[in-house]
This record gives C-alpha cells, structure tokens and sequence, in this order.
C-alpha cells in the first residue's frame, strides 16, 4: 500500500505536465474598411438578439452577392463558456460572437489579442454611438474591440395608480431627495414601499455610481469607492430602508415577482426591463409609467446603464473582413439598428436610429406614454465610467460592503473605505485621493 | 421492553399462548406506535423529494407569467400542448431528444466495455505494474473537468471534430471511476470459477464472455444506469463541442432557453420533465440490480 500511495502524486505531476496549454496568440489581423467582402460566416448570438441578426443576415446576403451569414443561437448563459474556452485554445470560434458590455472589459483586458479591432471599420461613426458604450468596449489605446449594440438606458419605472393614490405628481419628483420624500407619503397612505431592488449584489449601488459618472475604478485604474459621490449613493440606499422604503427582492426571478404582486412604488431598470413588464406581468398593463431617474442634485444626470451587448470579431475568424462587414452593416445603420428595436426588441446604440418614428409611439401598456422617446433622449446622457480587469473581484468585496450598510446599518463612509482597503490589499491598486 | 411486560401482567390470560394471536397483537402494536415518528419522519421526507418533481409537474402546464403570481399556481393548467409545441418550435426538442438519447446510448456501450474489461483485467490479473497502472487510472479522477477543457478543446479543434458527436463521446470513454466500481466488484468474483472454466479448455475471451459475465450482471446493471446519467445529464462538454442548434443535446438546447430579459420557466420546465423520463424508465428497468450491484460490494468488502 506506502509504494501505491507514492505513486499517486507522481504519476498525476507526469499527466498535468502533459496538459500544459500550446495557446499560440493569433497574429494581429488588421481590417481593410474598402475590401471587397465575399465568402461565408458564423455568427453566435442569443435569444431575440440571435433571430434579429437571422433577419438582417438574409437582407445581407441579398445585398451582397456571394456572401453566407449563418447565425446560430449558442445559449446566453453558455456562450461564454464557449467564449473563454475559445480564446483560451486559440481555435474554435465563428467569425462573429455576442458578448454583453458588463463582459466586454473582461475579455479585452484578459485577451489583448483575442479580438479584432474594429476602429477601421467603425471608428468613423463614433460620435454616432452611446458614448459609454464605445469607451466601455474598447481597450485602453482607444482600440474599439466590441461594437455597440444595444443601449441598457436606465429609466425609473413607477405605478402611477400608486402615485394618484397618495396624490403625488410622478413629474415633480428631480431629485433622489423628492423620490424618498414622495415615497414616505406613498408608505403612509398605500402601504407600499417605494422601491425593489435586489441588494445583495450591489448592481443598484453600482449604476447610482455610473449616474454620478464614477465607476469602481478611474481613468488611472485607482480605487473611487472612497469618494463623496460613492458615500452620497450608499447613503440613499440606507437612508431608504431604514424608513422602511426598500424592499429586498433575490435575483432575476425576486424582481419579477416583486413586479406581478405589486410589492412597490417604483423600480430603477433599464430600457429592456419593458419587454420584461409586457411579457410577465400583462395583468399590470395601464397601471406603469416611466420618467427620468432622480438626480442626485439639480441638474445632474438623470440616467444610468444597466445591460446591453455588442458583437465582436474574435482575432482566430477565418473571414475577419466580412464579420466586421456584417457588423457594420447591423449595428452602424440607423434603419437597420432601428427595425431591430421594432420587431426584436433591441434598443439602439447607435444615435441616429433613435431618430426613428418608432420611438414616438404611445405604448398602451404605458397608458399611451410614448416611453421609448424618453429613453432615446437619455441614452445620449449616459455617463462614461472606466472598467478594469479587477472590476469582478472589486464588485464582490463592493456587494458585501453594500449588504453590510444598507441592511445591516453599518456606517457607509467606513464600510466603503473598510472595502475600498480590501481591494487595494487584493488588486494592488491605490485607492483615488 | 419493560412496556411489553406490563402489558402482560394487566392481562395474563392473553399470555396464556392458547390464544397466539391476541399474544401477538400486544406487542405489534406496541411496535407500530413506536414505530409511527418513523413513519411520520419518512412521510414527511418523502412529500418533500416529491414536492420539486410536483412543482416540475405543475409550472410545465401553466404560462411563465402565471409562475410569478400570488398565490402559486397548485393545481395543474391548461398550456400543456402550447409549452409543448413551443419548446419544438424554439429548440426542435424532438430532435434534441433523439440526440441525447444516440450520444448516451453510444457512450453507455462503449463506455461500459472498456470500464468492464479494463476493471476485470485490473482485478484478476497478475502482472507486473498492475499497481502502478491502477493508481494512474485513479490519479485522472482527481484531474478537476476544468483543467482538461482547453486542451481536450485544442485536440477536437485540431483533428476537425468541433460540432460532432465523436468529439463529445470519445474523451471520456475511458471512465475511472466505471474501472474502479467494476475493478472492486471483480475482486470478490470466486477464481475457482475461472480456473474450472480454463480447465474445460475455455480461452481467455470464452471464458470472459460465458463465466464472468452473467455472473457480474448486477454491478454491470449498475455501472450501466451511472454511465447513462452520467452522460445524459453532461453540460459542459457538449455545450463546448456542440455549436449548431440541431447538433444539442437536452441540457445544452435547455440553457438556451434562458434568454436575456425573459426566462420561459413553463418550457425548461417541460423539457427537463421529459428529460427525466428515459433516466427514470432506465431505473426501473435495473433497479433491482442496481441496488444489490452497489451494495453488494460493501456487504462482501
């Protein structure tokens, strides 16, 4: 048995050594924005996203002889597991993949070389984008490395028969300072809290950070969590519950639950949380309305992002100069950018498809409120914030800081710097003065 | 104990053994009423492991939106065919069906030869390394999945095998813990059988297939269902191999359904029910020998 035993770490040092990874990084492939494209590619998407580049595929090939598009719908949970493993092997992805603008940083600071830089073809039309978005999705040179697709424009979402109930005017409400003000009258006379949102994640606190235009980290890489805006947005957040104004809602499914029974006056979410509202909760439709998110002083910005994707060219895709052809030709056109948001679903990146009559149109489940004109009006407004490759790590220790001052009281300003410390000892990055 | 002498002693004509049956029924109910937290213990387990499988039951006949409301739907609704006929439409489920079932059934076969040959070699073989060989087959058990990923990945990629089911059954035909249960089942497998078979002038390979085999039917009964749901249910491989929709096998073609915005909860509901049929027809089928093939290593041991 004790030679046996011997053996076992032997022979499992002679298998790992046997996997050590051959990974050759692609060479850079550069794109020629007046190539003649023709050929074939793969495309993978999800969902409503996947059956909008399905669509615009065939429209491409008509107008391209020659050309193939096939899109597969990979799963949106899977793709990145195909993604990693993809650009980790160097071999194995399709010429086009989806990826969302939270994972984008991650997979251009992780594989510098992994993807196409897409400036050649698209850097012309920059003024025309979400201006986070193409900060966000490009890499520190300025490189732009996932297109911008769809726009996760924040809006906040009330139940105007809640409102009307406690007689408070829904327009009148600017600043964060109005809403809780409202959302006490709204306790006191409905019972109904004012707000639901998951905390335990730290996402909300996160976006009331990007509406003050800061992120976890600045321009220099340095830590921001200390700062005033910071301590103003956790504040709120403890401020609301203990006035008993929050409630505490778990995940995707804890949101839409909380949405269908009413829990709440009000939700902060995003453009595509309307889809969420027309499909699972139709029983609510004429009781919702929609209006700018409070600021936190007069004047300030009165939006925030939550979500969107974009599509990029993995640097391994056999038909590099089509994909971005296809790319361009999907995302940088406001027709097609704006038929996409008509019949998928998908609200626009790109600026000049905000311009569309589309976006004038009353939504009856609004009470005829032509909701998706606010948020076209918006979505030029939202903040541009610095991701990093730490920004996963640093959102944990920021989740358990955020959990630890809104529910269980603890002082904001020093749980943020008690946090702010935690990332610096576990990055090794400075925290901002 | 001393409860069932007491009951005696208030009535001694019962104890009397002319009577058996009044006798007997003192105690035995003595048993039932000590017995009934038991019971009651076990009804309330039972109803628990039943309780998500009900659930299962119930969301896959109702619309997604009904899942959300207050109160939860108890009873089951009406949408069974349009969750049906969705879950076809959205990821031609029929389809991926049939998938699953070729991949697990291909791979339950040949997995189950090598695991069996390889575990009989191990066990009844004396040759030199014998021991070394056994700890290598054991030492790949502790390899996590997560390290082989890309360069098993880089491999499929380099001899052209992405998107097919090869890819996604021939990494893993050689299972360490298949050799290792047939490995522990052949220890205890009599050698005064093989040895008379050898005298009756049987080969090796007679000898494996006529004597060995029916014999070891219920560890191989019970190797077969694990390497069956082992694979059935595998995600991560198939999903890295797999990349056009009609290639999927259910879990894949599943995840897929959890879009961005929306969930369609009736419809994975649906199809993870009947992805839970064959697993459960597979059981019945060898449940009995399920059972005695995996106690009876540990009885014997």
């Amino acid at each position: 048995m004790k030679a046996r035993t011997l053996l076992v770490p032997v022979a499992a040092l002679a298998l790992f050594s046997g996997c050590t990874m051959g990974a050759g990084a692609p060479s850079a492939v550069v794109l020629d924005p007046d190539a003649k494209v023709s050929g074939e590619i793969t495309v993978w998407s999800w969902d409503v996203a996947a059956t909008a580049l399905d669509r615009l595929g065939d429209e491409f090939e008509a107008e391209h002889p020659d050309t193939t598009v096939n899109v597969v719908d990979v799963g949106y949970d899977n793709a990145y597991d195909k993604l990693s493993v993809g650009l980790q092997a160097g071999s194995g992805l399709p010429d086009v993949v989806t990826v969302e603008t939270d994972r984008a940083p991650g997979y251009i600071n992780e594989f510098p070389t992994g993807l196409v830089d897409l400036t050649p073809v698209l850097g012309d039309a920059e003024a025309d984008f979400d201006p986070f978005k193409w900060s966000a999705q490009s890499d520190a040179d300025g490189a732009l490395k996932v297109a911008p697709w769809d726009s996760g424009t924040v809006g906040l979402f009330f139940r105007a028969d809640y409102f009307d109930a406690a007689s408070v005017d829904p327009s009148s409400i600017e600043t964060w300072d109005d809403l809780v003000a409202a959302g006490e009258t709204i306790k006191a006379k409905t019972g109904h809290t004012l707000l639901s949102a998951d905390i335990s994640t730290g996402g909300t606190f996160q976006m009331l950070l990007q509406q003050q235009g800061i992120g976890l980290f600045d321009d220099a890489g340095d830590i921001t969590i200390t700062s005033p805006e910071a301590v103003d947005a956790l504040t709120l957040l403890q401020t609301m519950n203990e006035k008993g104004l929050l409630k505490n809602v778990k995940g995707w499914d804890g949101r839409v639950s909380s949405a269908k029974d009413g829990d709440s006056a009000a939700t902060v979410e995003a453009v595509w949380w309307i889809g969420t509202l027309q499909g699972d909760a139709p029983e609510h439709a004429g009781t919702y309305g929609v209006t700018e998110l409070p600021a936190f002083e007069q004047g300030g910005a009165r939006t925030s992002n939550n979500g969107g994707s974009g599509l990029a060219v993995p640097a391994q895709a056999k038909n590099p100069q089509l994909a971005a052809a296809f790319v361009d030709y999907a995302l940088a056109d406001a027709d097609n950018q704006a038929s996409m948001m008509a019949t998928e679903g998908l609200f626009p990146s790109y600026l000049p498809a905000l311009q569309d009559a589309y976006f004038q149109e009353p939504l009856e489940y609004f009470g005829g409120q032509p909701v998706y004109e606010l948020f076209a009006e918006q979505t030029a407004s939202i903040p541009a914030i610095t991701f990093t490759t730490d920004n996963a790590e640093a959102s944990d220790i920021v989740a358990n800081a955020v959990v630890a001052a809104v529910l269980n009281g603890a002082d904001p300003a020093t749980t943020l710097q008690d946090a702010a410390d935690q990332i610096a000892t576990a990055t090794g990055r400075e925290i901002a003065e | 104990m001393t409860a069932t002498s007491a009951l005696a002693s208030v009535n001694p004509a019962t104890s009397d053994a002319r009577e058996p049956a009044p006798a007997g029924r003192g105690p035995a109910l003595q048993r039932g009423i000590l017995r009934s937290p038991v019971y009651l213990a076990l009804a309330i387990a039972s109803v628990i492991s039943i309780l998500p499988f009900a659930w299962m039951v119930i969301a896959s006949t109702h619309q997604t939106s009904d899942l959300f409301g207050t109160p939860l739907p108890m009873l089951p609704g009406g949408e069974l065919w349009e969750n049906l006929a969705r879950l076809q439409e959205s990821v031609n489920f029929s389809r991926v069906m049939f998938n699953s079932l070729a991949i697990a059934v291909v791979y339950t076969v040949f997995s189950s030869i090598v695991s069996i040959m390889c575990g009989y070699g191990l066990a009844t073989y004396r040759f030199r390394g014998r021991g070394v060989l056994l700890g290598v087959v054991l030492v790949t058990m502790m390899i996590p999945m997560q390290v082989l990923l890309v360069p098993l990945f880089q491999m499929m990629a380099s001899v052209g095998w992405i998107d097919t089911y090869q890819a996604v059954i021939l990494p893993f035909l050689a299972n360490a813990f298949g050799i290792f249960l047939m490995r522990q089942g052949f220890l205890d497998f009599p050698v005064s059988l093989i040895e008379a078979a050898r005298i009756d002038g049987a080969n090796e390979l007679r000898t494996f297939y006529r004597i060995v085999l029916p014999v070891a039917r219920p560890q191989i009964a019970a190797l077969v269902i694990y390497t069956f749901i082992s694979q059935w249910n595998a995600f991560i491989w198939p999903l890295l191999m797999l990349n056009t929709e009609d290639q999927y096998t259910v879990p894949v073609a599943l995840n897929t359904m959890i879009g961005m915005s929306r969930v369609d909860y009736s419809g994975l509901m649906l199809g993870s029910l009947l992805a839970t049929l064959p697993l459960m027809l597979l059981f019945l089928v060898f449940q009995k020998q399920f059972v005695s093939g995996l106690l009876g290593g540990a009885v014997k041991g």
